[in-house]
């Protein structure tokens, strides 16, 4: 495994491999688009995803805790896919067992009521500032600050000798935006063309890359 | 009244139209009233229309002699045909028939271009003959109560059924009579079909294996005797005809002549984009043709391909650029001449493009073969000794199709409902299902009510349910409106509307291609320079621009290969380039070439086998001649670079054309440590294919149809895309959640078999590699590109397959973008 790790406004992160960033300052763990109950809402309406794939966020989101053990877990956005599903509670036993405390910057799928993260001591907030960092969902351009979000689920496309092509999910870094890759198991990529200031951090199997 | 009474009938009315019935058309008038089933092998624009229809109106009269005065109600008759297109000629022949008779009887067309309101109304009450597709006759068996719309048919004709036969709509076909076998006691099926390789095993797909339909059927053969004339236009330069390319631009001045001697001539290309380039360019050159010359493809709007089709009948075109969209259908007399740019890669295909033109009696058809490039004149001299040697390859049914058959208890289970029981020796009797077992059947069953093999807690799958009577029923509205308007999902990449920002649609286009335009690029759509203002809600909105210069979309498919018979047939002419005597003309031109390729390599014999290896700027090349189409070349290439990448970490991107196949390297390849490993064997071939990290590549793309067939991908209401987004998920996610969760799972099994059976054609595999092993392998290391292999090197479209690990390879490609 490798990770790598780079500071900005004077805090300091890693990124690892499962797409989660981690915020050595706060101890705080960060990550995007998780897309609970995502599985369930397709095999509600006749689709029959695997159900073996809703165990695997739960395994992938442990497994990270366990790395990191930080003081408070972050989801920026795009936790649920739908309404209300029988994956909730799931979700709803998992959150009992953490002993972080948990934050949700809410996203454009995330449509389940505020009360119902409330009852479950989930902190739920549209956006979220920490010293010059501003979390939020969907990117933004705030004068003095740094921003760190998910929603683009990000890839990126790298050519080489031989006519080789790839694409990998990636974090993509503007000079004042980092956007995280998406966390969920049944996610996919939006291919980004970097600019000239922008960095590159190319996700391959259990390391991550700076590539630009 | 008797037959031959009956018959009489049908020979007056052809002499009141001045025409005399072929000996194929009352054979199969006598056959039908006899009550047999049957295929018709005839070719378009024979009058075969006339030999089924006119069967069915005189059982209809034999059956109600009180014909003219009293009218019996209902459904009598189903025409199937592939392309709503062809519906309208059909039914104008069926209806001056029956007019002409005098016979009341109702034409009635049902297509997705059917409007609702016609619809209701042939719901209410249905015409007599109903000429429809595959996909709408379907949709009639997902409508409540379709037993009773269809108890009364007597006769289902499936038209072009070789067009279907290959297909999974074939595979549609076969369910869909499974069914109507039971609820219609007096049906009688009839197929017709062009020359293909396989027509007894056509007739077999489509009656039944071993079923009393087929006992009691016939084949019936037109054995229209047509003489084609095959011309090859060879450049008058061969020096500096160029080597590689597919659009053949270079012979354009070639064809205006042709064009300028004949009525009507149409120009078949491969692909839209080489449709859309071609026209252009006619007219760019040649501006007097302007509104003389037409085009036809299937993205280009329906107005405007009928109005095509309308004024080729009336002569009013001098030529049309088009592409298969007009390789059906009814005749188009003033069609006196047929060029073929670029080769057609089946010799059935180019037969019947031949068959388009010289349709008056006795007229001979002539077709002009324009090569693309220098190599391709083999080609069209290999195609000339197919078409006088008739050698025609097969059309493969597809064998356990279980998407469709999904998709199929599906459509049971949301109209009437279906008792598993009573549907399984029904599906058991097609070609398709012949084989397949109860435990698969089961399978089917569970995955359509559990949505998985066992039952699991919390689970919310919705789809079709099993009633306390034990019958299986869907209830909800939401999968029931959601499965029917699957059901005529064409599969093929997400496509958008093309419209003026004024208003007025133009076409539609393929998402890939405009995913790479910005706002402000002009392309070429439908023959006009168009700019792309803005892409919004899945169209496409353009305004007209006057710039010269623009990019042709280049349209996915177009791609195909060389049957088996079609590449015996090359290696034969190839070897003839080293004979002293015995060469056609095509080949005579090559000489330039030929040479050019002895400098550096060699032309292959029959005991030879070639491999080129050289080095240029793009790394190292190693190009294999085995010389048998492009999907045996795609198998056997990533096959080899699978096996060669167990010896050393290494990645390959592979491209492949119809002659040979090429592995390129960013390091180079030991080819003698290839050879002394005996990489051609075909011990292990079966599994060394699977493991060939290219099979999940392509059983990745040909799952993309299993999965929207069998409706675990849902492509959206028409209209109400935002609605449906959260319901949208790529195949290819799908894809990688059951490889990873659900390996075993039968559809995602049937997109692996799918590969090797109808992609990587693992038998022909089999035996090509098998005639390798008995070749020399010469190897020839050379300075430069050679004439061969410079077609397959300059290949944009390449498959890849790589042993190094991930990170390495991205490591290496950072590399290269810091250089």
């Amino acid at each position: 495994m490798r990770t790598e790790t780079i500071t900005y406004h004077q805090q300091t992160f890693t990124l690892h491999h499962s797409g989660a960033l981690y915020w050595h300052e706060i101890e705080m763990l960060l990550i995007a688009d998780v897309h609970f109950g995502k599985v369930t809402h397709f095999r509600k309406h006749g689709s029959a995803i695997p159900q073996h794939a809703i165990q695997r966020n739960f395994e992938k989101l442990d497994l990270v805790l366990s790395h990191f053990r930080p003081k408070t877990l972050c989801f920026l956005g795009d936790l649920f896919h739908s309404y209300i599903n029988s994956e909730w509670f799931l979700f709803e036993e998992w959150v009992k067992k953490k002993s972080s405390k948990i934050i949700l910057i809410s996203g454009n799928h995330d449509v389940i009521s505020p009360l119902r993260y409330e009852e479950i001591n989930v902190l739920v907030a549209n956006e979220w500032q920490e010293e010059s960092v501003l979390l939020t969902h969907i990117p933004e351009n705030r004068a003095g600050v740094f921003n760190i979000s998910g929603h683009i689920h990000p890839g990126i496309r790298l050519q080489g000798a031989g006519k080789q092509s790839i694409s990998v999910p990636c974090f993509f870094k503007t000079q004042h935006q980092l956007i995280l890759p998406a966390f969920g198991a049944f996610t996919g990529k939006h291919i980004l063309n970097p600019g000239k200031d922008d960095l590159i951090f190319a996700i391959a199997e259990e390391e991550v890359i700076r590539v630009i | 009244m008797n037959r031959n009474e009956l018959q009489q009938i049908a020979v007056d009315w052809f002499e009141q139209q001045e025409w005399t019935p072929f000996a194929f058309q009352k054979q199969a008038w006598v056959a039908f009233l006899k009550g047999k089933n049957g295929l018709l092998n005839a070719p378009t624009g024979s009058g075969k229309t006339y030999a089924l229809w006119v069967a069915i109106v005189l059982e209809y009269i034999k059956k109600n002699p009180q014909y003219s005065s009293t009218h019996k109600k209902g459904l009598k008759a189903i025409w199937i045909t592939p392309l709503k297109a062809l519906s309208v000629e059909i039914k104008q022949a069926a209806e001056r028939f029956v007019e002409g008779v005098g016979v009341p009887l109702t034409v009635g067309i049902r297509t997705g271009d059917t409007d609702q309101k016609e619809r209701a109304a042939q719901k209410r009450k249905m015409p007599d003959l109903l000429i429809t597709t595959p996909e709408s006759l379907h949709l009639l068996l997902a409508s409540k109560g379709y037993d009773q719309t269809f108890k009364d048919v007597s006769a289902i004709v499936v038209d072009e059924w070789h067009e279907l036969l290959g297909s999974k709509r074939g595979v549609q076909i076969e369910l869909a009579l499974s069914r109507l076998k039971t609820i219609s006691s007096q049906l009688r099926i009839w197929g017709i079909s062009a020359t293909i390789g396989n027509l007894d095993q056509a007739r077999e797909v489509l009656l039944g294996t071993g079923s009393e339909a087929l006992n009691n059927s016939l084949l019936i053969k037109a054995n229209i005797n047509k003489k084609i004339k095959v011309k090859s236009i060879i450049p008058k330069k061969m020096e500096t005809f160029p080597w590689r390319g597919h659009l053949g631009l270079h012979l354009l001045d070639e064809v205006i002549p042709i064009i300028n001697q004949s009525k009507t001539t149409l120009l078949f290309t491969n692909t839209r984009a080489q449709c859309e380039i071609w026209f252009q360019k006619i007219l760019e050159k040649y501006p007097e043709f302007a509104g003389e010359i037409a085009m036809h493809h299937g993205s280009i709007n329906k107005e405007t391909r009928v109005w095509v089709e309308h004024a080729i009948r009336n002569e009013e075109l001098k030529a049309v650029v088009c592409t298969s969209s007009l390789d059906l259908g009814v005749d188009f007399a003033p069609v006196e001449t047929i060029i073929q740019i670029g080769g057609p890669k089946g010799v059935a295909r180019f037969l019947q493009r031949a068959g388009r033109s010289g349709h008056q009696p006795g007229k001979e058809s002539v077709i002009y073969f324009l090569p693309t490039h220098a190599i391709e004149l083999i080609e069209a001299s290999a195609l000339q000794k197919a078409v006088k040697n008739k050698i025609v390859e097969d059309r493969v049914p597809y064998l356990n199709s279980f998407d469709v058959l999904v998709q199929y208890l599906t459509t049971l289970a949301v109209s009437n409902g279906f008792f598993p029981e009573e549907i399984f020796p029904e599906i058991k009797s097609t070609f398709c299902f012949q084989s397949i077992t109860r435990e698969q059947y089961q399978w089917m069953l569970n995955f359509i009510t559990i949505g998985a093999q066992s039952l699991q807690s919390y689970d919310e799958y919705k789809k079709v349910e099993i009633q306390a009577d034990g019958k299986f029923k869907v209830n909800s509205r939401g999968v029931a409106m959601r499965h029917r308007l699957q059901i005529g999902t064409i599969v093929s990449d997400a496509v958008l509307t093309v419209k003026y920002m004024k208003g007025g649609y133009l076409g539609s286009i393929e998402e890939w291609f405009i995913s790479k335009l910005k706002p402000g690029d002009v392309f070429t759509f439908a023959g006009r320079n168009l700019e792309l203002f803005k892409v919004k809600n899945m169209q496409v909105l353009v305004r007209k621009s006057n710039q010269k210069t623009s990019k042709v979309p280049s349209w996915m498919g177009g791609r195909m290969s060389f049957s088996s018979e079609m590449s015996e047939l090359l290696r034969e002419e190839m070897y003839l380039a080293n004979a002293v005597s015995g060469k056609s003309r095509e080949l005579k031109a090559l000489t330039h070439i030929f040479n050019k390729q002895k400098q550096e390599s060699i032309v292959p014999g029959p005991n030879e086998f070639l491999i080129e290896t050289f080095k240029t700027r793009e790394g190292y090349h190693a190009v294999f001649y085995p010389f048998e189409g492009r999907f045996v070349h795609e198998a056997l290439g990533s096959l080899l670079a699978y096996r060669i990448s167990l010896l050393f970490p290494i990645t390959f991107s592979i491209a492949f054309n119809d002659y040979g196949f090429e592995l390129l390297s960013d390091q180079e390849i030991d080819m003698q440590q290839v050879l002394d490993n005996d990489l051609f064997t075909t011990e292990f071939l079966s599994s060394d294919l699977r493991k060939s990290l290219n099979a999940t590549e392509m059983a990745r793309r040909k799952f993309r149809d299993v999965a929207v067939i069998s409706g675990l991908v849902f492509t959206g209401y028409p209209d109400k895309l935002l609605k449906s987004k959260h319901l949208q998920s790529s195949s290819q996610l799908i894809f990688n959640v059951f490889k990873e969760y659900e390996p075993d799972n039968l559809l995602f099994q049937q997109s692996y078999t799918e590969t090797f059976e109808h992609q990587l054609e693992e038998g022909r595999l089999q035996l090509a590699m098998q005639r390798i092993t008995e070749q020399n392998i010469i190897w020839k290391q050379c300075k430069k590109p050679t004439p061969f292999s410079f077609p397959i090197i300059t290949d944009r479209l390449r498959e890849k397959l790589s042993s190094e690990k991930l990170a390495d390879r991205i490591r290496k490609m950072t590399m290269q973008l810091e250089k």
